[in-house]
């Protein structure tokens, strides 16, 4: 188009005909084609109704009650009514060596199962997936899978029972190499691995199921031509199989470095012991006991607002780093 | 008229209408009954009562219907958060929601109600008792100190509790038939239950020749601290584990901070090193007294009355011989017999007055109702006729209710009686379904002077309750790390204590227990 302050220096025609290009060209105005794309899409926007209602309702609304990470709430003078203090329950928080200790377990525990947790339902999926024999692959998913139904209260309870010094399979069987019995869940060293275990061993299977789709999802055509070209079994979980799922793979990763800081504290609870406090306290089973003693929910909400600050910035830059070296993200 | 000339000035406003009506009933013309009427015209009041048994209030409890009847006050179910088992969070969402029925009542209601009474949630009930019910009053007067005890920071008091009857919880208990079978007698010192527990050990009184004996136990592990009394060290001053207790000069002081405690928990670590203790009582858990009695394997616990008196008819066919009964709690080094739990006079149930009840005077005589002779009856046994009948003076329950399948507080549960109001529990009631072993036990430990003194608790002010807030749970948590790593041996109390109580001052001891002391002035004087 021509430059606006040199119209004056164009012929009649010229302009006539720009005056009619413009006319022909002017696009409909913003309400107008947003009500033209409603009219025709109103399908899809009343599908997606329901969940942006549930966004709004559980999970921005209740934003409006995080302010009262700053505030000396009362219940009773609800979250308007409660006096600001300012970052006092951040200083409360962080001038408490048990929260400190509480972060770092968080973070330990956190790295440990993303480290041993994390592979575990690829294998398992791959696995899967090479076993011919129909019956037992069925049988052995069900027996993995099973762990993830059982209540993690039934879990703690075996797990209590197992490791028992008296009773325990563990140290019956220790017992039979001639090792003195050890009361584990009293052994903060031992605290760590029992957790990270208990929870691979709960939820390894039910993860696998993700993988497990996505590699139905591989194109039979790939391994056919594989086949053709001579290639090892062992060759095309490594060429074919991996490769095809790695998005799968960087987007369950990112979602769970998000989820890092949301360590499985209810497990927790039920396993440890003042005794394990010292490798076992996470920041939500600290939460639970400080909380717990009348309420305080202002300190609560604050170290949960600390919680969901340090998460965001984690998938944030699990995200960022992953579109730039593997081009695949969640956003 | 005199009532509202006596009131102070935020008594006003309620209505003059209230006080009409109270002076009317007062008036009333005289037939049956009617001295417990409290208003001439039937009136409904709303009611939040959230309890561990049931979460809402029975209007068709028959002990509601007889109240109402005699009262002329019914009471209407206005429970919030029934959906949840939590009383303390159906409670945070009754007051969140801002509309109070006119009764708030129920379990753990006592932080709640001093916490938001002085915020204006609920009524200080000392003028209203004083003024109109005269019941309440007469038994504040009969028992010095309870009153003060369930007050809040501003010296008034917020609910009317649910009083327990009765002195005794926990007892010694031992496998007598363990002691027949090994020639002992039951252990009178510290240094005889030594003996005991490691004859329990190494003599195989269950016979099956497995060293499998699990001499001393207990289903909570925190009773392996009530082991420390036996050196003249304390557990807990309440009711409550690991609680502040007043000590000798009427200070209130934490047992885990005390010199005694240093030599008290070492003899513990060394029983527990011996193998006279439960080495899994740290995670057996509830069911471990179920699993270690009828397995034939616990030799002696420290245990509920009741409840454990209830194995010998249990076991009788299973075990030959089973015998576990009570027996005095061992003297002390320092040549003490103590039984240090006892049964709280007052819990932080009951029920309180909410801010928007419109008819305090009537709601205030409703609650003394169940003051009278004839509210306490009904509160404790249910309805006359029904489940009980007065024989020689004495409430005595029907054969159906004492000799059916259900327990005999189940069934009070489910007409009405025994529930989480305000109530003054009368000991008769739990007699009568005692059995007799429990009942001779408890015979011998009233026959001997055992308990002491209470700790109940105090009120903080706002600027107290911070402090508390802030060292407390983590001073709690370091407290219970250590005695733990003691006891298993990781660690040796006696090297270990200057840094321990280094430790507690760096945390805030000193200030929680200031804080304490400075509030337990205020409130008992």
């Amino acid at each position: 188009m021509m430059d606006p302050n040199n119209t004056t220096g164009g012929s009649t025609e010229e302009l006539v005909a720009e005056a009619k290009e413009a006319l022909r060209i002017r696009r409909p105005g913003r309400v107008q084609r947003v009500g033209d794309h409603l009219r025709r899409e109103w399908q899809l926007y009343v599908l997606l109704l329901p969940t942006i209602i549930w966004l709004l309702v559980f999970l921005y609304k209740p934003m409006y009650g995080l302010q009262i990470a700053f505030k000396d709430f009362s219940v009773f003078r609800g979250v308007a009514g409660s006096p600001w203090v300012g970052l006092e329950h951040f200083y409360t928080l962080f001038g408490n060596d048990q929260f400190l200790r509480a972060l770092r377990n968080t973070i330990y525990i956190s790295m440990l199962s993303l480290v041993f947790g994390f592979p575990m339902p690829i294998l398992l999926a791959l696995m899967f997936n090479e076993v011919l024999h129909q019956t037992f692959k069925k049988t052995a998913q069900t027996i993995v899978y099973l762990p993830h139904f059982i209540s993690s209260v039934i879990i703690a309870g075996i797990v209590i029972t197992a490791f028992s010094p008296s009773a325990g399979i563990v140290n019956t069987i220790m017992g039979w190499f001639g090792v003195d019995p050890v009361y584990f869940l009293t052994k903060a060293e031992w605290f760590r691995p029992i957790f990270v275990g208990t929870t691979i061993w709960q939820e390894a299977g039910f993860q696998s199921i993700v993988y497990l789709a996505a590699i139905a999802g591989i194109s039979p055509t790939l391994y056919e031509s594989a086949v053709v070209d001579g290639a090892s079994r062992w060759q095309m979980v490594w060429k074919i199989t991996v490769p095809s799922i790695l998005p799968t793979i960087i987007i369950m990763l990112i979602i769970r470095i998000g989820n890092m800081l949301e360590v499985s504290f209810e497990m927790i609870i039920l396993l440890y012991q003042p005794a394990t406090y010292e490798t076992a306290d996470v920041v939500n089973t600290f939460i639970y006991r400080q909380g717990i003693q009348g309420g305080q929910y202002d300190l609560a909400a604050a170290a949960g607002l600390f919680n969901a600050v340090v998460a965001f910035v984690l998938v944030m830059s699990a995200n960022t780093i992953s579109k730039r070296y593997s081009r695949t993200s969640l956003w | 008229m005199t009532i509202l000339r006596n009131r102070e000035e935020t008594m006003r406003t309620f209505t003059l209408a209230s006080a009409f009506l109270a002076t009317s009933a007062l008036t009333a013309p005289a037939f049956a009954d009617s001295h417990l009427q409290v208003v001439d015209k039937p009136m409904e009041l709303t009611i939040h009562m959230h309890w561990p048994r049931a979460q809402g209030y029975d209007e068709s409890y028959t002990v509601e219907k007889k109240a109402c009847e005699l009262t002329n006050i019914c009471l209407k179910d206005a429970t919030a958060g029934r959906n949840s088992t939590d009383s303390n969070e159906a409670m945070n969402l009754l007051i969140a929601q801002g509309n109070m029925p006119d009764i708030v009542g129920g379990h753990l209601i006592q932080q709640p109600v001093n916490q938001y009474g002085p915020e204006g949630a609920f009524l200080p009930l000392n003028d209203l008792v004083k003024e109109h019910a005269p019941h309440i009053q007469a038994f504040w007067d009969s028992h010095p100190g309870l009153m003060e005890a369930i007050s809040s920071y501003d010296g008034n008091y917020y609910y009317i509790p649910y009083l327990p009857d009765g002195k005794y919880g926990r007892a010694w208990y031992v496998r007598q038939d363990w002691l027949d079978k090994l020639g002992l007698e039951q252990p009178q010192n510290v240094e005889e239950l030594h003996a005991v527990l490691t004859a329990f050990r190494n003599d195989d009184p269950n016979g099956n020749g497995l060293k499998d004996e699990i001499p001393y136990f207990s289903r909570q592990w925190e009773e392996v601290n009530r082991l420390l009394t036996l050196w003249d060290a304390r557990s807990s001053g309440s009711d409550t584990y690991h609680d502040f207790y007043v000590n000798d000069e009427g200070k209130v002081v934490h047992p885990y901070a005390q010199p005694a405690y240093r030599g008290a928990l070492a003899n513990v670590a060394q029983w527990y090193k011996e193998g006279l203790i439960d080495p899994e009582i740290f995670t057996r858990g509830s069911s471990s007294r179920d699993y270690l009695l009828s397995e034939n394997l616990g030799g002696v616990t420290h245990d509920w009355f009741a409840s454990t008196s209830g194995y010998n008819d249990a076991l009788k066919d299973k075990i030959e011989g089973f015998n576990l009964i009570p027996f005095l709690p061992p003297e002390s080094a320092g040549g003490v017999r103590m039984e240090e739990h006892r049964r709280i006079p007052i819990k932080p149930d009951g029920w309180a007055i909410s801010y928007m009840n419109e008819h305090p005077v009537e709601t205030i005589k409703y609650f003394d109702f169940w003051f009278t002779d004839e509210g306490r009856l009904l509160s404790n046994f249910g309805v006359e006729g029904e489940t009980w009948d007065m024989v020689d003076g004495q409430p005595i329950y029907k054969p159906e209710v004492l000799n059916s399948d259900s327990p005999v507080n189940s069934q009070m549960y489910l007409v009405g009686a025994q529930i989480q109001r305000g109530f003054w529990q009368d000991y008769r009631y739990e007699d009568q379904w005692t059995s007799e072993a429990a009942r001779e036990g408890i015979a011998l430990y009233d026959a001997n002077d055992l308990l002491i003194d209470q700790f109940l608790g105090v009120a903080f002010d706002q600027d107290e309750q911070k402090v508390y807030d802030k060292f407390w749970p983590s001073l709690r948590t370091y407290m219970l790390e250590r005695q733990q790593a003691w006891i298993l041996g990781s660690g040796d109390v006696k090297a270990d204590w200057d840094s321990y109580i280094q430790t507690l001052d760096k945390m805030g001891y000193q200030q929680v227990i200031e804080v304490m002391n400075a509030a337990y002035q205020r409130q008992y004087n």
